[in-house]
């Protein structure tokens, strides 16, 4: 008997559950809203609404939650994973480029995949992965030391191992890789190094390249003349989170990060093109669609590397393509994601440094804002008012949620000097001794930017979010609280403290009848549920 | 070949001063970004010693390198990741600050009498110098080694003026009204950890509580001395640089704020 049919003889026993590891066909990821049941891509779907059709677990009962299972990773350092899950089967890494498949009914494993850095690699910026993309039967991941594998979904055999650019210390990767088609788009981290960013795609299959985006437009390229002299060599703007793709479009979203030296922009003058910017590019050639960019000629760290929303909402009457982003530098952007065209920009945090944005998007900046010898006293801090914590974006509440970091920094420059493998900062950025960062978990509606409700948190949060139709919206704060909110109202209904700062974003699923909320806190992945007379009572 | 040789005696020297005044301009700009929160911006002190006297831990350039890389057990001074040539670059701007200076006079107190300041006004009431004391404030132990002398007299004499985060204090009003003062050991979002001066510990679910109050001023109240007893008193503490505990390890620069 064949594997196949041996596993196909299985699927029909009645008393075993199914866990045969599946194939993902491109539609299926399409779908992914009506299929909420899975969680398909690291935002959940391609528009990274974060948000599933999923109500069992609601605004009435979400407080008899209970743990299901705990999967111990053993592994320590940062665990900032978004699990995907298939057909029963929940697909994750953890740090140190490990890599697992479990059984999402019981959390026992069914394989690990190890991949080993090279002795002699030098990756640029530490081991943390942020999980994998799926696309038929493969899965990929992308390494600290900056390559790409592919692993083998049923054994978590490697299939092939694709370096994007030789690590050298300025290079490295560690989000979750976005798959469509036959292709594989993978981003690298480093911008603090004094690298040069890159947009790459790969071909599923193979593991070849197809096409290539620099995020710094070389000598005799538009845009390079927005880099004095050869700044643009090494000047940063990597593209370290995971962007998001529109199909109807074949086009790619990707957020770009700051560019370098961080603090000390006199050696780069000009707007520094495409650093802090998002950038959308055709899915089959990687060529340039449109650009924007948020923060010109950047001296604080402000990468763009939010998440790229995708909504498709009425802008003043008229049903349109959007693209939303809470970013960095403390403003809620929307754009046409079809033109590029800048609609709006709001301020959603305590900010400082600029005194509006002009009707191009264009920031008109405060006196005084420039980092400086003596220090100059800056809000947002260099982390941000936002970050890449995911956001979410509910269409049963039309808002969107995401965690708010308040607090400023006191920006320090001096001229840098370039050496290889070495930090690209032009000086540092401190908290003002005394004064408290804090956070808060913020509902808003996208159209207006106006806040609807808003839950204060201890510390500045690096923890996503998670919307539902039970009416709640999930997020995870800085002392390690999983937390649910009523959507609508912002009212507290649930928290558990899981004993770890989380860095990542709850998901939900749906498995024989039952739905799940799963979150990565320190080195262990925690699944909950409700108590099966609360499911059946919901049932009746 | 005698001019190439000539040429390449005449080099060197111009290089080396250009290079010492890159480098001396490098250590400012080092020395302000992550030194002078805690000595100030003359390196006269704050928070942490004046740099220009006599320093505890010698004054050659590789004594301050050692400070610098390895920080200081019990005191605020953590450790730094400096590269090679940024902490060269650093150690010369801190001798250059250093020379010419006169260093500051010893405190003119006496600490015999100043330690007894300390005992008839209760100090150890809420300070700990060893193991003698009360752990519900800041231990003095080697707080002559931690603090410069003026900001001990500021200590003294308005303690509000900078709070320690470690000893922030917090007043809680019960939903039954009771009252509880206390230095915040720890706080999240929903729940608080308060340690009262009778040394015990206090959990609370913040939102349970009918009043949180973040205290503006410190704990400790101001103390008014006569000038003699207030220089014996400051004596007494700038003496105090007692014996680290083993387990006392420095805190790495990137989590000092």
């Amino acid at each position: 008997m064949n594997l196949k049919v041996w596993c196909a003889a299985l699927i029909c026993g009645v008393s075993v559950s199914a866990i045969c590891a599946a194939d993902l066909p491109f539609d299926k990821i399409v779908n992914a809203a009506s299929l909420p049941q899975e969680w398909l891509t690291y935002w959940g779907d391609y528009h990274a609404t974060r948000y599933r059709d999923l109500n069992q677990i609601d605004d009435a009962n979400v407080d008899r939650l209970r743990l299901q299972w705990i999967f111990q990773t053993g592994v320590p350092g940062a665990f900032e994973t978004v699990p995907l899950v298939l057909d029963g089967i929940m697909y994750f890494t953890a740090n140190n480029s490990s890599a697992y498949a479990i059984d999402a009914r019981s959390g026992r494993e069914l394989w690990r995949f190890q991949y080993t850095i090279p002795k002699d690699a030098r990756p640029c910026c530490g081991t943390l992965n942020r999980g994998l993309a799926m696309i038929g039967s493969r899965l990929f991941m992308a390494t600290p030391d900056a390559h790409l594998v592919a692993i083998d979904s049923r054994n978590g055999r490697l299939l092939w191992d694709s370096e994007i650019i030789p690590a050298n210390g300025i290079y490295g990767a560690s989000m979750a890789p976005l798959a469509f088609k036959d292709k594989v788009v993978v981003g690298v981290a480093g911008g603090e190094k004094g690298n040069r960013g890159l947009i790459d795609a790969y071909d599923a299959a193979t593991g070849k390249r197809a096409w290539r985006f620099w995020t710094i437009p070389a000598k005799g390229e538009p845009g390079n003349e927005t880099w004095g002299g050869d700044s643009w060599k090494h000047g940063g703007a990597p593209t370290w989170m995971t962007g998001t793709y529109d199909p109807e479009l074949n086009t790619v979203y990707w957020g770009v990060g700051n560019p370098g030296p961080d603090l000390y922009g006199d050696v780069r003058p000009g707007d520094n093109l495409y650093s802090d910017s998002v950038v959308a590019l055709d899915g089959d050639t990687g060529k340039l669609k449109w650009h924007f960019q948020f923060t010109p000629h950047d001296v604080y760290d402000w990468d763009a590397a939010e998440t790229p929303m995708l909504l498709d909402l009425p802008w003043n009457g008229k049903p349109r393509k959007l693209l939303v982003q809470a970013n960095r530098n403390a403003f809620f952007y929307v754009l046409d994601r079809v033109t590029g065209e800048f609609l709006m920009a709001k301020p959603f945090a305590r900010q400082t440094w600029a005194k509006d944005i002009d009707s191009k998007g264009r920031p008109v900046k405060n006196p005084g804002v420039e980092p400086s010898a003596e220090g100059t006293r800056v809000c947002p801090q260099s982390a941000g008012a936002a970050n890449w914590m995911a956001p979410s974006y509910s269409p049963a509440t039309g808002l969107f949620y995401f965690n708010v970091r308040e607090g400023c920094d006191v920006y320090y420059s001096s001229p840098p000097v370039y050496e290889e493998g070495k930090g690209f900062w032009g000086s540092i950025f401190r908290g003002e001794t005394g004064e408290r960062q804090w956070g808060r978990v913020t509902a808003l509606d996208p159209l207006t930017a106006k806040t609807k409700w808003t839950y204060k948190l201890y510390q500045a949060p690096w923890a996503g979010t998670l919307a539902t139709s039970g009416n709640l919206l999930f997020a995870g704060d800085e002392d390690g609280y999983l937390m649910a909110f009523n959507a609508k109202t912002g009212e507290l209904l649930w928290k558990i403290n899981t004993g770890n700062r989380l860095a990542t974003s709850p998901i939900t699923f749906e498995l024989d009848g039952k739905q799940y909320i799963a979150m990565p806190s320190g080195s262990v992945l925690l699944a909950f549920a409700l108590p099966d007379e609360v499911v059946a009572g919901k049932k009746k | 070949m005698r001019i190439i040789i000539l040429v390449a005696l005449l080099v060197p020297p111009l290089a080396a001063a250009q290079t010492a005044s890159d480098s001396l301009t490098k250590g400012r700009a080092l020395f302000r970004s992550n030194c002078a929160f805690c000595h100030g911006a003359t390196a006269t002190g704050g928070r942490g010693p004046n740099l220009l006297g006599q320093l505890s831990h010698g004054d050659r350039d590789e004594d301050i390198q050692g400070v610098i890389r390895h920080g200081i057990p019990g005191t605020g001074m953590p450790r730094f990741r400096f590269a090679p040539d940024e902490l060269r670059s650093l150690v010369d701007y801190i001798q250059s600050l250093r020379k010419g200076k006169p260093a500051p006079p010893p405190p003119a107190g006496d600490k015999a009498a100043g330690a007894k300041i300390y005992a008839t006004h209760g100090c150890s009431g809420c300070h700990e110098i060893g193991n003698e004391g009360s752990v519900f404030g800041p231990s003095l132990t080697r707080v002559g080694a931690a603090r410069s002398y003026d900001y001990l007299k500021q200590s003294v004499l308005d303690p509000s003026a900078d709070i320690p985060d470690d000893f922030q204090g917090v007043t809680v009003v019960t939903a039954d009204g009771h009252r509880y003062t206390g230095v915040r050991i720890n706080e999240d979002t929903f729940t608080l950890q308060l340690r009262t001066a009778d040394q015990q510990f206090h959990s609370f679910d913040k939102t349970r509580l009918k009043q949180l109050v973040v205290d503006k001023t410190s704990l400790m109240p101001p103390y008014r001395f006569g000038d003699d007893d207030l220089k014996n008193l400051l004596a007494y503490l700038s003496s105090l640089r007692g014996p680290v505990n083993a387990n006392t390890d420095t805190r790495h620069a990137t989590e000092v704020r």
